[in-house]
């Protein structure tokens, strides 16, 4: 009963587990697969190259996303234009001097370093800067795990502390926002030297950034606040306490039986992990990347765990109810009521079906947080979410049309 | 592939969430068919045969109309979800046990026809399907209709006339017990306003309908005719006469709550319920017809609408952002 009179209350969306065991290392890859879109190949990278755990691959550009390092010993078997691969080798088998040395742990928490100087430093072993904030007042470490299902970020608190601590030192000395706060669930005995904790109601949508600076701050979208995951700090502690480039994520292995938090190598492939938890597959079953309702699902094994993902689940056939087809809106107005910013998914959905993409403007679907909960809620079983991200993708790439100055035939003057 | 023993696995793709409240369409439906069996029951208890054979064919024809509709209209056949076999029940429920066949075939295949399928199916409807047959017969066929001139060999009265004709005593021996228990007279399950307030509030615990509907529909009604009582009680009856009589449970828990034709915000639902219950009471003390709540739900229906207008303010949307939005919109449009 209380399931389906209180959709969003479901005990599900809880998102604190009493998980308190240890993240585990997770297997030794066999094999790697390493996005490269976007990043450009350093030179002498090529291949059949050998690599070494921490070796630089490739470098990008701006600081979007942290640089490229190999996570294994191996070698490179194919470099395309979305992907390098690794096929993992023993060095010890190897005539000594084949592989190359690698890089010496340099010790970002003891240098010194701040500021911008830092950020770069940090970029280059790895870690994704951007989205560690902004210029701001006020940065939030969201400590929330960020999706029902998801459950490393009990344990990141507890049992790894010392990486988050020294995850917030770094933040710190980024010297980008001038007040640091630390959101943890509701009755969790948290706290960390020079830093603010507030507790929020761990409920999902609540750990969904703009929503937990809502919980945080009593304002919706005040300026100069913004919010990083755990996730982004424990992966700057990483760095910062072993002093090598990122080379790993933490991500749930979860399927509906169970679920296990394990330190997985950057690239590692899905099907390993697979065999690494345990889990048989049946054909109509679903993996996905991610959390279960904002992740992506992946048609094949041999895709790959990369850094920044945090989830990884099964679903098996049967699960849930199957979305059928192009099955219409009936206007039930559930999504409406799910809402947490009170858009109207229902119109955005029906507007972006029917590739009216202007209409969605006046209905304010900028301010979809991503929640997911739209899709959760929908007896039609109709992608939601999906048809808002398709209008909000398709309204940006006509606004960034819009901005492009038209060229001048030449000789015209 | 890394993992050759899984390498023959089709998995599937889908779209995120790939978790779901496990609610659809044909879950609520039967719900909702739950929610109605009490009522129907105690009808089938009180008229017997005659009315088995009013709602297996308004249900019939409704799921044979459906199906022929959607035939023409080369769509997915969908008569498993339950849905047109609520239409026709609930259709039902307004007929008397007397109805000739014709005419329960009449309104069920013009409710479907007309009143859904017409707006292009279940859910694009903007004013209740049931309604819209149940409007066109009561208006064609008034006599057939009225359940007091053509089921003569009963004892039980529509309290809801008697008031009307002869002010608020002649209805003072029905208790409050016998009108929940249905013994009354009206509309097949229209009249078993006990059962159906039980069916109701499952369907509001189920969280099929939404609370606020049913709730300002009601609290409509009593406030009404509470107003009316007061102001004259010899000629207007009490709240709960009207609660308990004619079809204003039915219409509060599954006419107005009907998905597409009511607004979804909270303040919204509330106007509509409001508005709604007044309706009834203004109908019935005002208008020609006794039973006020059927009307009142189509009018609100199409109030819908303006209902839906009352917005909810932008997520993060500060004191002027009326202003400010205007003004954005003007930078964009210069």
């Amino acid at each position: 009963m209380k399931q389906y009179f209180q959709m969003i209350k479901a005990p599900r969306f809880r998102l604190v587990h009493d998980e308190h065991r240890p993240l585990s290392d997770g297997p030794a890859p066999r094999r790697i697969r390493l996005n490269r879109e976007g990043f450009s190949i350093v030179p002498g990278i090529r291949k059949k190259t050998l690599v070494c755990p921490g070796m630089l691959l490739a470098e990008y550009p701006t600081l979007d996303k942290g640089d490229l390092h190999a996570p294994i010993y191996g070698t490179i078997t194919e470099i395309n234009a979305r992907s390098i691969f690794v096929d993992a080798a023993d060095p010890a088998a190897a005539e000594p001097g084949a592989f190359p040395e690698p890089p010496a742990p340099a010790d970002l928490l003891q240098e010194g370093t701040e500021g911008e100087a830092l950020v770069q430093a940090v970029k280059r072993l790895g870690v994704n800067t951007r989205s560690l904030g902004r210029r701001i007042r006020t940065l939030i470490v969201n400590a929330l795990n960020p999706e029902p299902g998801v459950c490393w970020a009990e344990p990141m608190l507890s049992e790894h502390a010392d990486v988050i601590q020294a995850g917030l030192q770094l933040l710190r000395r980024f010297g980008r926002a001038e007040e640091l706060l630390l959101a943890v669930p509701r009755g969790a005995k948290v706290s960390f030297p020079g830093v603010t904790t507030v507790e929020v109601e761990p409920m999902y949508p609540n750990s969904v950034n703009e929503l937990l600076i809502r919980e945080v701050t009593g304002e919706e979208a005040p300026p100069d606040v913004a919010a990083v995951g755990l996730h982004n700090v424990w992966s700057l502690g990483r760095v910062g306490t072993t002093g090598l480039p990122l080379m790993e994520t933490v991500i749930t292995i979860g399927t509906a039986a169970s679920w296990a938090n394990t330190i997985v190598k950057n690239g590692s492939l899905v099907g390993e992990l697979l065999e690494f938890a345990n889990v048989s597959l049946k054909s109509g079953d679903t993996l996905l990347r991610g959390g279960p309702l904002r992740g992506e699902s992946l048609d094949r094994l041999d895709r790959s765990i990369t850094k920044g993902s945090y989830g990884f689940f099964v679903v098996n056939a049967g699960e849930v109810p199957p979305i059928e087809g192009d099955s219409p809106c009936i206007n039930c107005g559930a999504c409406i009521q799910a809402c947490p910013t009170r858009i109207d998914p229902r119109m955005l959905s029906r507007h972006a079906e029917f590739g009216k993409y202007d209409t969605p403007r006046r209905e304010n679907f900028r301010l979809c947080v991503d929640c997911g909960l739209c899709g959760y809620v929908c007896i039609a079983r109709r992608p939601v979410l999906q048809y808002i991200r398709l209008a909000i993708k398709k309204l940006e790439a006509e606004e960034r049309l819009a901005r492009l100055t038209p060229i001048e035939p030449a000789g015209k003057a | 592939m890394s993992n050759p023993g899984n390498s023959d696995i089709l998995l599937a793709i889908s779209t995120p969430p790939f978790w779901h409240c496990g609610r659809t369409i044909p879950k609520h439906s039967l719900h909702t068919l739950l929610a109605l069996a009490p009522a129907a029951l105690l009808s089938i208890l009180q008229w017997g045969v005659p009315a088995v054979r009013v709602m297996a064919l308004a249900v019939l024809t409704a799921l044979v109309t459906e199906a022929v509709c959607q035939t023409l209209m080369k769509r997915k056949l969908t008569q498993d979800n339950g849905t047109a076999a609520i239409t026709g029940l609930l259709l039902a429920f307004l007929l008397p046990a007397s109805a000739p066949w014709w005419l329960v075939a009449l309104g069920s295949a013009c409710a479907i026809g007309i009143g859904r399928m017409a707006f292009g199916g279940y859910g694009a409807n903007q004013v209740s399907a049931t309604l819209v047959g149940w409007a066109l017969i009561f208006v064609s066929f008034p006599a057939f209709m009225d359940p007091t001139s053509s089921l003569l060999q009963t004892s039980l009265f529509d309290p809801l006339l008697r008031i009307k004709y002869f002010g608020s005593a002649a209805a003072a021996d029905l208790s409050l017990t016998d009108l929940l228990l249905g013994r009354q007279l009206g509309g097949l399950g229209a009249a078993q306003s006990g059962a159906l307030l039980l069916g109701g509030l499952y369907l509001v615990l189920r969280g099929v309908v939404r609370w606020e509907i049913p709730l300002a529909f009601l609290l409509g009604v009593l406030a009404a005719a509470s107003a009316l009582h007061l102001m004259n009680g010899a000629l207007y009856a009490g709240p709960l006469v009207h609660l308990a009589s004619g079809s204003t449970v039915l219409a509060a828990f599954f006419l107005a709550t009907e998905d597409s034709c009511s607004p979804h915000r909270r303040i919204p639902m509330l106007c509509y319920g409001l508005i709604g219950g007044v309706l009834v009471m203004l109908i019935r003390t005002f208008g020609i017809y006794t039973d006020g709540a059927p009307f009142a739900v189509m009018l609100i229906n199409l109030l819908a609408p303006l209902f839906t207008l009352i917005r909810s303010r932008p997520f993060g949307a500060r004191p002027g952002w009326k202003n400010k939005a205007a003004a954005e919109q003007r930078r964009t449009e210069a």
